[in-house]
């Protein structure tokens, strides 16, 4: 099995690699792994407290190639988005794009749960219930 | 393997002296003959009730027992068929053995056996693992344990090794060796539940015994391999 030529972009060249500090309440962490290979990862965001958009993302992730790849792809994905419009990105979103073997898909599975752990992070910190938008939640 | 299709009317009685058998015995107990190798479980094929906690010495007298019987030798004269039965046994009893035996690999088996998935198998299926269920409390640990990992290789590409790193990544490590230790004990507590219920037929707790048991494998599976990456990069230097 060969990696495809995006999922070498992203693991020769990964976008957005580092750390933001999760100790601001504009960031928000997520941690996630996958036991059976050893993969985690750290998604980080940073979310403009007025317009809800996800300004800085940044990740490290400890795995094989498509698991670096699909979480620098989330980062890129969810930089200049919304929150809200963060949630709505899917695994299978990220499977297509990178074109992922069935045996990978759970690396897409994890990135997609790690924007949602980081998403829910900061919704906890400032006070957004999980399941709300955040954009509900802002006009009040 | 060559398996023998078999009717089920046929399947209970010997092949050669047409006894009524019970169960998938290797040998006919009244001519002993060698009998073709059914589809059984590695239990059964060691008569032995679907349960974790195993005599494991009479364990390896029954398989030195039924591999001496399957000796090649003692079959040279016997029928080709008799000869690829006896071969077909023997394999499948020494793979028997070789689950059976093993205290990880024997409670795998018998989680498969009774149908509870298993996170590796549905890794391998590609299909969805919830990552909420991996140990929460192990993360953080295992992240910091890789960025060590990570620091100390980079070192040792520049020709230098940080003493104290490597005293915290042994550190780290006989902390994760005591979890693993841990788990194994677990495990062993686990294994009564198991018994218990299945001895008392109780459906309820032996649901549950399995979804502990399944989940406590997940937890063995992620302190494995912490502690053999550990090792490989200490290893290494």
């Amino acid at each position: 099995m060969a990696y495809s030529d995006k999922v070498i972009d992203h693991y020769n060249n990964p976008r957005n690699v580092g750390q933001l500090d999760k100790s601001k309440s504009e960031v928000g962490t997520g941690l996630v792994g996958a036991p059976e290979c050893g993969d985690v990862m750290r998604l980080q965001i940073r979310v403009n407290p007025e317009t809800k958009v996800i300004e800085e993302a940044k990740f490290k992730t400890f795995g094989c190639g498509s698991a670096i790849a699909s979480s620098s792809l989330a980062t890129e994905w969810v930089k200049g988005r919304t929150v809200d419009e963060a949630l709505q990105i899917k695994n299978t979103d990220i499977v297509r794009e990178l074109a992922l073997p069935p045996v990978k898909i759970h690396c897409s599975v994890l990135a997609e749960d790690a924007i949602r752990a980081a998403i829910g992070d900061w919704k906890k910190k400032n006070g957004v219930a999980e399941g709300v938008p955040a954009a509900a939640a802002a006009a009040n | 393997m060559a398996i023998v299709e078999t009717s089920s009317a046929d399947a209970a009685a010997c092949r050669s002296c047409a006894a009524p058998l019970t169960g998938q015995p290797a040998f006919c107990p009244a001519c002993g003959k060698v009998q073709a190798p059914g589809p059984a479980d590695y239990f059964s094929l060691f008569q032995l009730p679907r349960r974790l906690e195993i005599d494991l010495p009479a364990l390896e007298a029954m398989f030195y027992r039924y591999s001496r019987k399957l000796h090649p030798d003692l079959h040279a004269r016997a029928t080709e068929e008799e000869q690829q039965w006896s071969t077909a046994q023997a394999s499948l009893l020494n793979n028997a053995y070789r689950c059976l035996k093993d205290p990880v690999e024997r409670t795998k088996y018998l989680l498969r056996l009774e149908g509870a998935p298993l996170e590796e198998d549905q890794a391998a299926d590609g299909g969805r693992v919830n990552p909420s269920k991996a140990p929460a409390d192990l993360l953080e640990e295992v992240f910091e344990l890789n960025l060590q990992l990570e620091e100390l290789r980079a070192n040792r590409k520049l020709g230098e090794d940080d003493p104290f790193l490597r005293r915290d990544l042994e550190q780290s490590k006989t902390h994760f060796v005591a979890q693993l230790e841990a788990v194994d004990r677990e495990l062993r507590s686990l294994w009564s539940a198991w018994d218990e219920a299945e001895e008392r037929g109780d459906e309820a707790g032996k649901t549950g015994a399995k979804r502990d048991l399944a989940a406590l494998l997940h937890r063995r599976t992620y302190l494995g391999n912490l502690v053999r990456d550990v090792n490989e990069t200490l290893g290494d230097l």
